[in-house]
């Protein structure tokens, strides 16, 4: 399944400074929800200090997720069954300010 | 203690404490117009479409500075850069409010200062930040000056040290120690934060007389003024709460310092650039221990309170606002230059407690002998409780 998954606010600096990522999901037997990917990516995208992406099952609080431009908390969050296509950008607002 | 009220506690019981976070109503339009499909949520529970949302966050904007009916036409205004989410949204405030063309335009005239102290980076990694806020504040096409802390606090003349091009300010790896130097090595660091804390400040206001700007805006946020607030209460500063944690701080005679964001909070200023396709200038922040001042562990306390409890920021803020200087002041601090507080018939808390250290460090007769009220300032300075441990 292909989504774009980016990244902004300073977020980009623990993913080698790259914006964009396009990204082929592999096929797996469950739909993928947001807490997959975010474990997918912690294995293969994040380049230094995962505690400040994520932390629990979540991204850490002070990073924002936008899934199509919508904010994810009208999407219930880490359960958003991810579609085809989609575009998933993680803000952050803890760099800088 | 106060127990009004005391009693119908148990009866109210979801009352008792701050509600907790809300699930987003699954009523799937916008709050505001009911028509179009919400793009975001804010306070946990309210859905906004994008239309509704610029407009609320804008409106907010000018009611904060309309409120207060401050600013005349043609003011100069000094607008303090820092770098991310709040800094970029408050230039953009401005600039859509000077661009309007209706009656609801800005009238004053802003100029932007930013002071570089990001000593825990590279030369190079410096550079580059100055240089993308030199670009960003020209996008905006804002009259920029750019300045170092380590080069204002080694200067005598603020104005030699004002750029307006990033590479004429120079900077060294030694900058560092020139702050470290610049504070007194025996404070702890909590007090080495205040320190450089007020210091920031009059210099800020030193350069704004220099630039003849009345005004400063600072891009202060909710959450920082919530956490300003309840540091100065535990650094003993509770008396001039309302200077640090209000919109206005009036303690200067010819320059304000005024907070258009307090009330705001970083998601709706990062969802405010995002939609207007802005990208903050960020950095690499420096690793800091929570625990090693009071003014970190606030905004820890703060922001994690905050995460399931939506309400604590504006709880803080709403109680800060009742807050206000007692009498008119006729004495101010040397240092930070807040009004310092009058011997009333009751004994203040700082007294109290200068009192407790008096009264353990005197013998009986010398406490017999001594006017009344010698343990209050028995150095007789003119400083307030909260700068007396600056006193050399």
């Amino acid at each position: 399944m292909h989504i774009t998954v980016e990244f902004g606010g300073g977020a980009e600096l623990l993913f080698d400074n790259k914006k964009s990522h396009d990204v082929t999901l592999p096929e797996k037997d469950k739909e993928w929800i947001i807490k997959d990917l975010l474990i997918w990516i912690k294995d293969n995208l994040l380049k230094e200090r995962p505690e400040l992406f994520l932390q629990d099952e979540s991204v850490r609080p002070g990073i924002l997720v936008l899934i199509n431009d919508a904010d994810w908390e009208l999407m219930d969050t880490v359960n958003y069954v991810i579609q085809e296509n989609d575009r998933i950008l993680f803000i952050s607002t803890l760099h800088g300010g | 203690m106060c127990s009004i009220g005391d009693d119908n506690f148990e009866e109210l019981d979801n009352l008792k404490y701050m509600p907790a976070k809300e699930k987003p109503s699954p009523f799937s339009k916008c709050n505001k117009c009911k028509e179009e499909i919400p793009i975001v949520v804010l306070r946990s529970k309210d859905k906004y479409c994008r239309k509704c949302f610029l407009a609320g966050a804008t409106h907010k904007f000018k009611a904060t500075l309309g409120k207060h009916k401050l600013i005349r036409p043609n003011d100069r205004v000094l607008v303090i850069h820092k770098c991310g989410h709040p800094s970029t949204a408050l230039l953009h405030f401005i600039r859509s409010g000077l661009d309007l063309e209706t009656h609801k335009k800005l009238r004053f005239e802003p100029v932007v200062l930013f002071i570089e102290e990001f000593t825990h980076l590279t030369v190079t990694d410096r550079s580059e930040i100055l240089k993308a806020i030199e670009k960003e504040v020209a996008c905006f096409n804002f009259q920029v000056y750019l300045t170092s802390l380590a080069k204002l606090i080694t200067t005598n003349s603020v104005e030699t040290e004002l750029h307006a091009n990033f590479d004429r300010l120079e900077m060294d790896e030694d900058d560092k120690n020139v702050i470290t130097k610049f504070v007194d090595q025996q404070l702890n660091e909590t007090n080495k934060n205040d320190f450089l804390n007020i210091t920031r400040q009059k210099l800020i206001v030193k350069i704004a007389k220099h630039l003849n700007c009345k005004f400063i805006f600072t891009p202060e946020i909710s959450n920082d003024v919530a956490s300003q607030l309840l540091t100065d209460i535990s650094l003993g500063r509770g008396s001039t709460v309302s200077l640090n944690a209000g919109f206005c701080d009036s303690r200067d005679e010819t320059v304000k310092i005024l907070r258009p964001l307090r009330l705001f909070d970083l998601k709706e200023l990062a969802f405010y650039n995002h939609l207007n396709s802005l990208e903050p200038v960020t950095y690499r922040k420096r690793d800091e221990n929570p625990y090693k001042s009071v003014q970190q562990l606030m905004k820890k306390f703060v922001n994690e309170l905050q995460v399931n409890y939506p309400a604590t920021v504006t709880t803080i803020l709403k109680t800060g606002d009742k807050l206000s200087l007692g009498t008119k002041p006729t004495n101010k601090c040397d240092f930070c230059n807040a009004p310092l507080e009058e011997e009333g018939p009751e004994l203040t808390s700082a007294e109290s407690t200068q009192f407790s250290h008096w009264v353990s460090t005197q013998t009986p007769a010398e406490r017999r002998l001594a006017p009344e009220r010698a343990f209050n300032n028995p150095t007789c300075d003119n400083y307030c409780f909260g700068c007396r441990k600056f006193r050399k």
